[in-house]
């Protein structure tokens, strides 16, 4: 009987797979070809062997899709030894290597050394790390995720020190006082208190709210003697900074929450991430308490894996159920290309949210 | 009266002092000059996206010289955010019709493109806006300039001390480049026009979200630099149900029921501005752009299709372009 429901409701049938094994193919689940088609990619273009890859076999598990990922990361893997932010370029983005050198870590033993390599040799004279090989020298936001992804592997203490250095050092353009003046006196429109100032995307720039909670998260990884004298003020500042730019019902957005009297919406994935950065120092105020709310309401509606994965890895680090969100995700990841390496890897840590939290030493 | 050697000499480098520090002032900040001798602007009437647009744009396409035969054409949309009931992006129908369109003039290849200036989760506001959903069905590859390949360009013009951009390869390989704004006032910058548009091709996995280097550079400066160094080629505004007040994100709708066709982002956004009720001299970087990027002025560009009328009330604006407003 349950074949004949399959052969005359096709859209029934994967349900009936959930139902039957307690466990979602994403494949199952898609769309009928004939609906939707697609074969062809949105996103740029891919390779082959991705295209293959895209049909699953029945009952992927979880753990599956995740594995599945990795062995894509590899072989997106670039003989610089990075990853290419959108596949399949071949420059090398920092952002999309810290990501994956995360997912991967060092037991794919190879990928990592070479990662590790191509992450050291790419590092600016000042400490800092550029957006992408061949980017300008003054350094950028990647900075923190290098520092992250690099943890106790970076055995230079003297380069190590340099780049904590440098990010200690990048401030948003609102922490000199010249600055600060002007957007207490004269430009006020966006409503933020300009005293609280986090670090900025790039050089002379204002603090914006992903690259603050990044630093953030990158100066829990300062060796325990360099930690307090040298990286309080700025950790406490930075944190001020994140609880000030709260969205006024929860959330956060790239750091604008009010702008001409009227309320942004918040962003998923930047309020995943500020969520993420604060939980070791401000877990208990009402701003963490609403915006946690918020995204526990918006989660299950994300139609997207990139902001799905940061705010399963948030809401995991704040002890929320995980299960549907898991399962939403590996279905999102299996029925789309995914040319975006920073979200194929952030996908791969979501989908292993407990070694991913203790890598960003976010405490459970 | 006479002078000694010594006065004329002091009155020659006081002379040479004053020319030195004021020339930089009177010199032109632009190294291209890309104004047409006359523009054309075509106005064509659409009441709601649910009409039929691919007829309407082709033939609209008709009223212009223009060649794409074996070109690469990139479509630039508008594509910022995604907030229900808001007229923030560029209507997803308009730009499918604008790729059969192209498609149907010969074009070798047709793409969309866009890296949202706000929203780092390009694939979330493609499928929230129903982007992915039209792209899909038609086929037209779409490309996120924030992360493409970036490649390092020298400035066309230095309103901004900026002396290159880093752009998106995707940018720099197309050979026809389709201007897609949704018209819009901006608390900003006054309007988000064609040329506003093209921050959407600084690429902000180098610049950040939003690319606040333009806008501690000027907003109106970054947009002359930026408009300079990406040449629009077409442009095709959407303005069917434009934005009033706090654009870009949080203003109202307002229809226009209009689409605007143009080769000359200028005379477009002059165009634009006109509908809308504004004084496009009264905009800084329209004002300058019409010295070397195209015309804005009446008696330079001719207009064909409808008709085009000022509304009796303006577009509302934020207090600080209240001046734009022709009241």
């Amino acid at each position: 009987m349950v074949a004949n429901i399959r052969k005359l409701f096709p859209l029934v049938g994967p349900l009936l797979t959930v139902i039957e094994t307690g466990r979602v193919c994403p494949s199952a689940i898609r769309i009928p070809s004939s609906a939707l088609d697609f074969s062809f990619p949105v996103y740029g273009c891919l390779t082959p062997r991705m295209r293959r890859r895209r049909t699953c076999p029945s009952g992927m598990s979880v753990e599956n899709t995740r594995a599945e990922i990795c062995q894509i990361l590899i072989e997106r893997q670039l003989p610089s030894g990075g990853w290419p932010a959108l596949a399949p370029s071949p420059q090398t983005a920092l952002e999309a290597t810290a990501y994956s050198m995360l997912a991967l870590g060092p037991e794919h033993e190879d990928e990592y050394g070479r990662a590790l390599r191509c992450v050291l040799d790419c590092q600016n004279p000042n400490g800092s790390w550029p957006s992408f090989i061949g980017d300008d020298p003054e350094g950028a936001w990647t900075t923190a995720l290098v520092l992250i992804a690099l943890a106790e592997n970076f055995k230079d203490v003297r380069r190590r020190h340099k780049g904590f250095q440098w990010l200690l050092q990048s401030a948003g353009k609102e922490s000199s006082w010249l600055w600060r003046w002007k957007f207490r006196t004269t430009d006020r429109q966006v409503r933020f208190d300009s005293r609280k100032f986090g670090w900025p995307w790039q050089p002379d720039t204002n603090s914006w709210v992903v690259p603050t909670a990044f630093a953030i998260l990158a100066l829990d990884h300062l060796p325990p003697s360099w930690a307090k004298e040298h990286s309080g003020f700025r950790l406490q500042r930075g944190t001020e900074m994140l609880l000030d730019r709260v969205c006024p019902g929860g959330g956060w957005n790239a750091g604008n929450g009010v702008v001409y009297g009227t309320a942004l919406a918040p962003h998923p994935d930047d309020t995943a991430v500020a969520l993420l950065a604060l939980k070791n120092r401000a877990d208990e105020s009402v701003a963490v308490g609403r915006s946690l709310e918020w995204l526990m309401d918006s989660a299950l509606r994300i139609s997207a894996p990139w902001s799905l994965a940061w705010s399963a890895l948030a809401l995991a680090a704040y002890g929320r159920c995980l299960n549907r969100l898991l399962s939403s995700l590996a279905e999102q990841v299996r029925a789309i290309d995914i040319p975006d390496t920073a979200t194929l890897a952030v996908v791969a840590l979501a989908l292993d949210s407990e070694r991913s939290l203790r890598l960003l030493r976010v405490k459970l | 009266m006479t002078m000694t050697r010594r006065e004329l000499l002091i009155a020659g480098a006081a002379v040479a002092a004053g020319v030195s520090v004021t020339t930089p002032f009177f010199r032109p900040r632009y190294r291209i000059h890309r104004r047409l001798r006359r523009s054309r602007v075509a106005l064509l009437r659409l009441e709601d996206y649910s009409r039929p647009i691919d007829e309407l744009l082709f033939h609209g396409l008709a009223l212009f010289p223009i060649k794409v035969q074996a070109k690469t054409v990139l479509l630039k949309p508008n594509l910022v955010d995604y907030i229900p009931g808001n007229a923030i992006n560029t209507d997803p129908r308009l730009v499918v019709a604008a790729a059969e369109a192209f498609r149907r003039l010969g074009a070798r290849s047709v793409v969309a493109a866009e890296g949202p200036g706000h929203q780092r989760d390009t694939q979330l506001v493609l499928s929230e806006s129903r982007y992915e959903q039209e792209l899909r069905l038609h086929s037209i590859p779409f490309i996120d300039l924030n992360r493409d390949e970036l490649l390092r360009v020298p400035m066309g013009a230095s309103y901004t001390d900026l002396e290159s951009l880093w752009l998106p390869r995707a940018v720099l390989g197309s050979s026809f480049i389709v201007s897609m704004p949704k018209v819009k006032a901006h608390h900003w910058s006054g309007v988000s026009l064609s040329m506003k548009n093209m921050f959407g091709v600084v690429p902000g996995n180098r610049y950040g979200w939003p690319k606040n280097i333009l806008h501690w550079r000027g907003i109106h400066e970054s947009i002359l630099d930026v408009c300079a160094t990406v040449p629009i080629h077409f442009v095709i505004a959407d303005a069917v149900i434009a934005m009033e007040g706090n654009g870009p994100l949080n203003g109202r709708p307002r229809p226009l029921r209009t689409v605007v066709l143009a080769d000359d982002p200028v005379a477009a956004d002059a165009t634009c501005a006109r509908l809308m009720g504004f004084e496009p001299d009264r905009i800084p970087h329209l004002h300058e752009a019409s010295h070397f990027l195209g015309n804005s002025s009446p008696d330079l560009i001719d207009q064909v299709g409808e008709v085009l009328r000022r509304p009796e009330v303006p577009f509302q604006v934020v207090p600080e372009f209240q001046h734009i407003r022709a009241i």
